[in-house]
């Protein structure tokens, strides 16, 4: 609806500053999402200079001991432009391609052993996210680990997603490609400035792997009360890659015969889905299941791993606390293992974890914030083993216990300093106290 | 367990449970959400309104210094809005803005009655792809009565969301601009 404009008064200096605002404004389109934020900031500015140009106005005047003064009136005043056309105006001025960003830089010392510490930039990630149209957005993000990846360097650089969305109608969206498995609280949200402690927690590293992403298509349902659904096919494990030998599978199962869409097989594939509820402000609930087949048709047995997880988490005023189990079992692995006999590392055919964790946003100020944390985990990664003939099974692992007790203290919205100690149960060796440097945007 | 490889027939058979399952899953609110026009937000957030006449607040510099002071970043002079009326009278107002979620801009619309407190809150459209949970009727709910003395804060008098922080941050001090915003219109008389 049009009204009746009171027009102010601009000066010709002024409404040449205001186009050559709006043209700088023009000029950076398509660079950020932040965009409409500069333009506004733009706005305001020519709004302040407007009240300075009417102050000078009135001091001159002064001086030249003229009657009247003039002064600029803030008022409300009817527009000139529809707000919807400005809101269409404002839409139409959205970036398509968005760079994203996150990294960590870490510093672990060994308590028992100094000699040991390490610093390390643990990751560095680029992201570039691409809106086809309305409702078909491209996910992309590169990942260099380690700093340096080379033939010679430890380092590497791996794709972590790359999928598109598109959605279908305003509940339900079709995702395909390499994505994140919608598991647990880390998986998804692994940034460094969205966990505790400087280093991810050991359950959703160990007995869930990290960062865990599979190649294939999933459904994603956002539904009005608060209830999330994901229900895909996607791709496995390689238990072919087993490597008995190594203490990789001894660290983490699955993370060492994870395939992250690296040629990966996929004679076999799997079944995920997840559900989770935030029906009540600051409450999430949720579980998932991923089911698959992991040797391809290429071992002399067929196996079966499967994964389950159940979490919650809970963010009452202050607080911030949360609880997971999660528990993966490998089929068949008895005659899988019977050819690794000898060797140190042979497949679990069970293992699991659980973690409760309790944050309490202790000061804040600015934009600074202060959260001590402290989280209890308990994690086997090889809780039961297949029986072999005659005394050949191997004795199942006792689990290790874990506690980190630390800070993560966030300069601003994502930029993060974390420092924490780590002390573990059984191995004690272990032990070791961390810093971290961490962002995201 | 035992081991079944998956075939060209159970692939169909598995995909047929999911659409069977997709299927059994419908929105089960009556709350419109997502994807509506700042239009029709208007018209949810005010039924009773005959007409909506559109209304720009123009905050002059000393207005901003004052919303500075009281640690609200107005962003902009110019806030057009609309006024939803019957008859003479004014119901309330209805704000469409847009803040940045986490990668991507999400559009939403406060609806403020003649008292400057909040009516109702409406995501029009969010274009991430995590973080759809915001558009959930509670976590929206959270707003409603909240005026000009409210926190409006994350974690203090509104609860995050897991998985979408910075877009319920990013719409916390959206909401919380445009009631000091609209509040500070009203007490200088520039808003009825």
């Amino acid at each position: 609806m049009h009204a009746p404009t009171a027009k102010p008064f601009i000066p010709f200096k002024l409404t040449l500053l205001a186009l050559t605002l709006g043209l700088a404004a023009g000029a950076v389109r398509a660079q950020t999402a932040s965009e409409v934020d500069l333009a506004r900031r733009l706005d305001r500015l020519a709004s302040e200079l407007a009240a300075v140009q009417a102050e000078l106005a009135t001091l001159r005047q002064q001086q030249q001991a003229t009657a009247a003064a003039v002064a600029a009136p803030p008022a409300a005043q009817p527009a000139p432009v529809a707000a919807a056309d400005r809101e269409a105006a404002t839409r139409s001025a959205m970036p398509t391609t968005v760079l994203t960003s996150y990294g960590e830089i870490n510093l672990n010392r060994s308590t028992r052993h100094p000699q040991d510490t390490q610093a390390d930039l643990r990751r560095f990630v680029l992201g570039v996210q691409h809106r086809f149209d309305e409702r078909t957005t491209l996910v992309t993000e590169l990942e260099v680990e380690h700093a340096v990846a080379s033939a010679g360097d430890k380092g590497e650089v791996a794709l972590e997603q790359a999928y598109v969305e598109r959605q279908l109608n305003p509940t339900w969206a079709l995702r395909a490609g390499l994505f994140l498995m919608p598991v647990g609280l880390l998986n998804q949200n692994h940034e460094p400035t969205a966990y505790f402690g400087v280093e991810r927690n050991h359950v959703e590293t160990a007995i869930i792997p990290s960062t865990w992403r599979e190649g294939g298509v999933q459904f994603v349902g956002a539904f009005d009360n608060g209830l999330t659904v994901n229900l895909g096919l996607s791709t496995g494990f390689d238990l072919t890659k087993w490597d008995a030998t190594s203490s990789d599978g001894r660290d983490s199962p699955l993370g060492s015969v994870h395939q992250e869409m690296q040629l990966a097989k996929a004679r076999d594939l799997a079944l995920f889905g997840a559900v989770n509820w935030r029906g009540v402000p600051g409450l999430q609930v949720g579980a998932s299941v991923f089911s698959g087949g992991a040797t391809h048709g290429q071992a002399a047995a067929s196996s079966r791993i499967t994964l389950w997880d159940a979490h919650a988490r809970w963010t009452p005023g202050r607080w911030d606390l949360s609880a997971l189990y999660t528990r993966a079992t490998i089929s068949n692995t008895a005659a899988l293992n019977l050819p690794l006999v000898g060797n140190t590392t042979l497949i679990p055919a069970a293992f699991d974890g659980s973690y409760l964790q309790a944050g309490y946003h202790l000061w804040r100020q600015g934009s600074y914030r202060l959260t001590p944390f402290v989280r209890w985990e308990r994690y086997n990664t090889a809780s039961r083993y297949a029986a072999l003939p005659a005394g050949l099974t191997p004795d199942a692992s006792a689990a290790e216990r874990a506690w980190t007790l630390g800070a993560n203290l966030e300069f601003v919205p994502g930029l993060v300093v974390k420092a924490d100690w780590q002390r573990y149960a059984r191995d004690r060796e272990q032990d070791r106290v961390n810093l971290g440097l961490g962002w995201s945007f | 367990m035992r081991f079944t490889p998956l075939t060209a027939a159970s692939y169909a058979t598995s995909c047929a449970i999911t659409c069977a399952t997709l299927a059994s899953l419908a929105p089960v609110t009556a709350f419109a959400a997502d994807y509506l026009s700042a239009d029709q937000a208007a018209r949810l957030m005010f039924p009773d309104a005959e007409r909506f006449d559109a209304v720009d607040v123009v905050l002059d510099a000393a207005a901003l210094k004052r919303l500075d002071e009281a640690g609200v970043r107005a962003r902009s002079a110019r806030w057009p809005l609309r006024a939803a009326r019957r008859g003479s009278s004014t119901l309330g107002f209805v704000v469409a803005d847009e803040v940045l979620g986490k990668f991507e801009l999400i559009s939403y619309a406060v609806g403020l009655g003649t008292d400057g407190r909040v009516k109702q809150v409406e995501i029009l459209s969010y274009r991430e792809s995590h973080g759809h949970e915001i558009r959930s009727a509670a976590w929206r709910r959270q707003f409603a009565g909240k005026g000009p003395g409210a926190a409006l804060q994350l974690g203090d008098d509104i609860a995050s969301i897991s998985g979408a922080t910075l877009s319920c941050q990013h719409v916390t001090d959206g909401v919380r601009r445009i009631v000091a915003v609209v509040d500070l219109a009203l007490r200088n008389g520039s808003l009825r």
